[in-house]
């Protein structure tokens, strides 16, 4: 460090100020190269494949991976994923106050990040078998115990692969994951906020409406897309719920499953180029809503 | 405004004892915002039983169905309590495609954690100590592979199959794609290790003794930040040991493939494999919350140690 200051004042020690600069960077080179070869190049051969026909670049493939069936596809999973993502963020907001204002065990609110930092991890498989054996259509307890009480619901139209069953399915990843992230926003929500509201004449209700949302509405935002991103791309559980192609993540698997022909397959890898475009833009603005939260959480 | 005829005597006074953080006249409002109602009480447990039946029962579900040696259609209330037995899990591990399932994935988790290590640390400490201008890029490359969902980066594999055939037909060539998928996890992982240690006192120490930069990260670094560098292996394992979309699209028989199959032949015996996985995985995760938070307690208590010499050294000095 001290020498790249005597450097700028022009008292060269060790060697030149750019070639120091560079080295350090070169130190960054094998972890750069590594995301390059195993997530870059992938990625921009997607987009590079789903532009490329055979009278050249074009944009038709991206369009008809947009329209017809897929566009109902698209349409399915952006309903649902958005349905599992508000699902979410409101009752994992519910249980983060709860957990958050419940003073009396104190073990209480230990317990229930630390199991939300395991929850929001768990999918996949287990997770999928797990609900089979509780909403199954033949052995679910649940779907036995309330058929006992003479509601059948798979014959009323529930299916662990439609919108309801895979919200309920997701519900169980999305909001521990919102747990952990608004717990800190409402941590941030300061008791003298209240009292200055109420000071001023507010309610109950006007706090909430003036101060208390406001404040965590960034992270509900964040919360949201990250849910919405997180329902959108998951494939796994899914796959065990559900074998028909109606949202993308399956749709994109049977096409990859499939005797893939590179070049002739553009509106295949469209919708991986628009899966990608769909998920990179809800974390970008994640990020965004997230450093906005964090102004209330110093 | 309808509290004015509350009774001032009634309220007790101090807030310390209870009594509400507004100044304690007839004329103030009620205190709001905080729940301070019954009411308010019975919604939050109602929350948190609502919440704890809903995460508990898929769970209990899963381990009657594995547990009870009964067929799943007489499972009902009369035989909550009968023929519990771990036959069908002796059942799922004598499977002769069990054996080597679980070995190429517990050899792809090892493979996995050592090779994010081996690439992971040094990036870290680097940044830390050379580049810390880095930082950022650094931190937006790491969570990269938040933005592009694993079915995707299947697309993008499936493109380049036919120049890398070589490289994709061993089952090995899953790890840099598992090092990608853990890697928003692990970097944050080893990167708070990093922060909570004096990187640069020890770098500087180790190196004024004569050592390399070989020697410094092996024998100084990796033993300074092997809470974290465990907690980072674990959350390794715990992605690999659950990850289905690349292996089942790649075709590899890693342990979720075999679960799959296995469950939808013998639905049971797979249930019971599957409640295995899962608390092997819950136990990954309680395993990493123990260590780091011990890890911080006798950090906390070091430097209040520290804290506490330095006060000593300040008063004598004086």
């Amino acid at each position: 460090m001290t020498d790249i200051v005597l450097a700028e004042e022009g008292r060269t020690v060790g060697a030149p100020l750019k070639a120091r600069r560079s080295f350090a960077w070169m130190g960054l080179l094998p972890f750069f190269a590594f995301l390059v070869l195993f997530l870059i190049i992938p990625a921009i051969s997607i987009f590079n494949n789903s532009l490329q026909t055979e009278n050249g670049l074009s944009l038709s493939a991206m369009g008809e991976a947009f329209s017809g069936q897929n566009f109902e596809a698209f349409k399915y999973s952006i309903q649902f994923s958005a349905g599992a993502a508000i699902v979410g963020v409101i009752f994992g907001t519910l249980l983060a106050y709860a957990a958050a204002t419940a003073t009396r065990p104190k073990w209480l609110r230990n317990l229930v990040t630390a199991f939300s930092g395991v929850a929001a991890n768990m999918g996949g498989l287990p997770l999928a078998f797990a609900f089979i054996t509780l909403l199954g259509a033949r052995a679910g307890v649940l779907t036995n115990s309330l058929k006992y009480f003479g509601v059948d619901i798979w014959d009323k139209g529930f299916d662990l692969g439609n919108t309801a069953g895979l919200i309920v399915v997701y519900s169980y990843f999305n909001i521990p994951l919102m747990v952990l992230i608004t717990l800190p926003a409402i941590d941030g929500l300061k008791q003298s906020w209240r009292e200055a509201c109420a000071n001023l004449g507010g309610t109950t209700f006007t706090y909430w409406r003036r101060v208390g949302l406001p404040v965590l509405a960034p992270s509900l935002m964040g919360g949201f897309l990250l849910l919405f991103a997180n329902s959108f791309s998951a494939y796994a559980t899914a796959r065990i719920l559900t074998d028909n192609s109606k949202i993308v993540p399956l749709r994109l698997a049977f096409f990859l499953g499939g005797d893939v022909k590179v070049g002739e397959d553009a509106v295949g890898f469209s919708l991986a180029s628009w899966m990608i475009i769909i998920t990179a833009s809800c974390m970008a603005l994640y990020w965004i809503a997230r450093r906005r939260a964090e102004r209330w959480q110093g | 405004m309808t509290d004015v005829s509350l009774p001032a005597a009634e309220l007790p006074v101090d807030p310390e004892l209870g009594g509400p953080h507004t100044a304690p006249t007839a004329m103030a409002p009620q205190p709001v915002g905080r729940p301070t109602a019954i009411g308010a009480a019975v919604l939050r447990w109602v929350v948190l039983v609502t919440a704890a039946l809903f995460f508990l029962a898929p769970l209990l579900t899963l381990a009657r169905q594995s547990l009870q040696n009964v067929p799943a259609f007489l499972l009902g209330s009369d035989t909550l309590f009968k023929k519990y037995s771990l036959g069908r899990l002796t059942q799922a591990f004598s499977e002769p495609q069990f054996g080597p399932a679980l070995t190429l994935t517990v050899q792809l988790a090892i493979a996995t954690a050592v090779a994010t290590m081996a690439l992971l640390v040094p990036t870290a400490v680097w940044v830390h100590l050379k580049v810390p201008k880095a930082r950022p890029v650094v931190e937006f490359m790491t969570v990269l592979p938040y933005m592009i969902p694993p079915i995707a980066l299947v697309a993008g594999i499936k493109i380049i199959q036919p120049h890398v055939r070589w490289f994709l037909n061993s089952d090995f060539s899953l790890v840099p794609f598992y090092m990608i998928f853990a890697l928003p996890f692990t970097y944050r992982a080893i990167d708070a290790g990093i922060k909570a240690i004096d990187v640069r006192t020890l770098v500087d120490a180790s190196r004024s003794l004569g050592a390399g930069w070989g020697t410094t990260l092996w024998r100084v670094m990796l033993p300074n930040l092997r809470t974290s560098l465990i907690s980072a292996s674990f959350l390794t394992m715990a992605v690999v040991a659950g990850e289905f979309t690349l292996a089942s699209l790649l075709i590899k028989r890693t342990l979720p493939i075999f679960q799959r199959e296995y469950t939808s032949s013998e639905p049971q015996a797979g249930y019971a494999l599957n409640l295995v996985v899962l608390l092997a995985t819950i136990s990954l995760f309680v395993l990493i919350s123990v260590l780091t938070k011990k890890r911080d307690r006798a950090r906390t208590s070091f430097a209040r140690q520290m804290e506490k010499s330095q006060q000593v050294a300040v008063e004598t000095s004086v």
